[in-house]
């Protein structure tokens, strides 16, 4: 089944297409990027179908069989993955239209653009450590330029800070996938389990340690979180939105994961090191925010705490563990993705993110007023937007495992979150009436997010359990398969 | 064995470079040490005394190729690596001038405008 290699394919070529032929003009450039955006969603969709069916599609390029070639798979964990980034890519691309025209050049931006989705796309479907680090540098190579986009003084510095960190992650991946090569002489991670029984505990210990250090670093987790407020709030909005909902997640999140509860299977102890690393990142995220005078740093430092969340809720490990981990996941996907661009949208009309220099918009912006509120109360877990019920599922699995003291934390810096954001809320939207003339954005602004906000409003609607049957194949996913079972076949 | 070692000293000096040193010019100079470094390590872990190139040429028995032809996959990974490094450089270097442009100077100290 070569469904799965299309959503590489489509962005390569959006990539490669706009590149050769269309980057000088821009209108064109835009929409043929959001062309093979939806392309590829219609592919990822049409996937599912073969997804219901078998437990995983193995997909060998070439038809090289293991250990010799490449393999690409997916299962029901990536496949979340895979459908929430492919159906935030066209919304975001949907905003860049009207956004990204006061840059010179924006036929570049889409070029950059479908090289980050294509890597992305692609960590989601290898199989194999040496891809999975290509498509990582692919995606984060993209990255470090779109921060620099805007080439304002400040943004060359954040990206400057956020190409040598990331270069020092990356490294510390790559040095791990060295070990292992040297090691077992595999670089295929199905045949790398099959080997690793020969080697001895502090050998596998010190390539997980490295692993968990480079996708710390990727995602932002406590020590090693500062480049993140810089290259988040600095990034246009766009480029903010996917960098905070999407790359951070997958590139950290998704990997960890992988890592740790499918191929590392002989130390479950290390989910311990992950819940102390969310913790403590999802604490100082949340005091950090609270005294911002930027809008975009407010939700760059917001984001540390949210992804904070998802590290603890997987390393508790039980079910309700791995259910909140994935749901808080989807959810501060699109309520991030929706104040990124919001921020922008506002960034749009008045040329700054600054909080005091922006008062009362709800008269002169009412809907980007609305669907701003209700990404904030979305983030910090108000009934019935999405975020509520992944906090509760995470403070629920706390208690059933008889960490007190975490769910207890976990209520506190919930309520810190919602302090920060009603604070936002009052001062820029909620201040002093002034009644001004409508200065609301236009509709290719405004329908992403009235689109990404509806999806919010019925979020909740995924834990009925018609739907929740695909999240605990998912969570099955997390709990008991290991690549070895793919050898065996 | 001395030469991981002395790979590992290349890993910190680059390191060193790249956190202590205040010159734009020389942290670049320490990332390209770090790309160095992982590079070397990767060609090392293929390399064997007396090797022979690893293809199969008539007069040349299995067992003789098993025993005495390097590890090819290292160094179709160093491959990769080295043009990963080199667009990461490529890209710190035009970022560089572009920030000389802007304050007339490399002096990290001096253009520190972002809180961390």
């Amino acid at each position: 089944m070569n469904l799965i290699i299309f959503p590489v394919i489509f962005y390569l070529l959006s990539s490669f297409l706009i590149a050769l032929l269309w980057k000088e003009d821009e209108k064109l450039s835009g929409i043929a990027c959001l062309s093979f955006s939806i392309l590829t969603l219609i592919s990822i969709i049409s996937l599912g179908k073969h997804l219901i069916l078998n437990e995983r599609i193995v997909y060998f390029v070439g038809n090289w069989r293991i250990p010799y070639g490449i393999t690409l798979m997916v299962d029901a964990l990536s496949y979340i993955f895979l459908l929430v980034l492919n159906f935030i890519l066209p919304i975001i691309c949907w905003f860049s239209l009207t956004y990204i025209e006061k840059y010179t050049k924006s036929g570049y931006f889409y070029i950059l653009f479908s090289l980050i989705s294509a890597g992305l796309n692609g960590i989601l479907i290898s199989m194999d450590f040496f891809n999975i680090y290509v498509f990582l540098e692919l995606s984060s190579l993209a990255s470090y330029i779109l921060v620099a986009f805007g080439l304002r003084t400040e943004e060359l510095e954040a990206s400057l800070k956020y190409t040598m960190i990331g270069f020092i992650g990356s490294t510390l991946i790559l040095i791990g996938i060295g070990l292992i090569l040297g090691k077992t002489g595999t670089l295929n991670i199905a045949d790398f389990m099959s080997a690793a029984m020969s080697l001895k505990k502090v050998q596998l210990w010190f390539i997980l340690g490295l692993f968990i250090a480079g996708f710390a670093l990727k995602s932002a987790l406590f020590p090693f979180h500062f480049w993140l407020p810089d290259a988040h709030s600095l990034a246009p909005s766009p480029v903010s939105a996917m960098l905070s909902g999407l790359f951070i997640k997958i590139t950290g999140f998704y990997l960890l994961i992988r890592f740790v509860s499918n191929v590392f299977i002989m130390f479950p102890e290390s989910k311990i090191i992950l819940m102390g690393l969310g913790l403590v990142s999802m604490i100082f995220g949340a005091l950090m925010a609270i005294d911002q005078i930027d809008i975009k740093r407010t939700y760059a430092y917001s984001s540390i705490s949210q992804i904070g969340y998802c590290v603890l809720a997987f390393g508790i490990g039980t079910y309700y563990g791995y259910l909140g981990a994935i749901l808080h996941f989807i959810y501060h996907s699109f309520s991030k993705t929706l104040l990124f661009l919001n921020s922008g949208a506002i960034e749009y009309r008045y040329k700054t993110t600054k909080i005091e220099e922006l008062k009362g918009l709800q008269d002169k912006m009412p809907y980007t007023t609305t669907t701003g509120s209700i990404g904030m109360l979305s983030i910090s877990g108000i009934p019935p937007f999405g975020c509520f019920w992944s906090k509760i599922i995470i403070i629920i699995a706390a208690i059933k495992s008889f960490y007190y003291g975490i769910a207890f934390i976990c209520v506190i810096v919930s309520i810190i979150t919602l302090g920060y954001f009603l604070k936002l809320q009052r001062n820029i939207f909620y201040s002093k009436k002034e009644m001004g003339k409508n200065e609301e954005v236009n509709l290719n602004l405004l329908m992403p997010m009235v689109l990404l906000s509806v999806i919010i409003f019925f979020s909740g609607l995924i834990l009925i359990p018609e739907l929740k049957i695909y999240l605990d194949k998912a969570i099955d996913v997390m709990q008991n398969f290991s690549y070895i079972e793919i050898m065996e076949k | 064995m001395i030469i991981y070692l002395a790979i590992s000293i290349m890993f910190f000096i680059g390191i060193y470079g790249m956190m202590a040193k205040k010159n734009i010019i020389k942290m670049i100079i320490g990332v390209n040490i770090i790309g160095y470094a992982v590079n070397l390590f990767f060609i090392v872990l293929g390399y064997k005394n007396n090797g022979i190139q690893p293809i199969l040429v008539p007069g040349v028995s299995i067992e003789e190729f098993v025993e005495k032809a390097v590890n090819p996959i290292p160094q179709a990974l160093v491959l990769t690596s080295i043009v990963i490094d080199l667009s990461t450089i490529c890209f710190l270097a035009a970022l560089s001038i572009r920030i000389y442009e802007k304050y007339g100077t490399f002096d990290l100290e001096k253009i520190r405008r972002l809180k961390g």
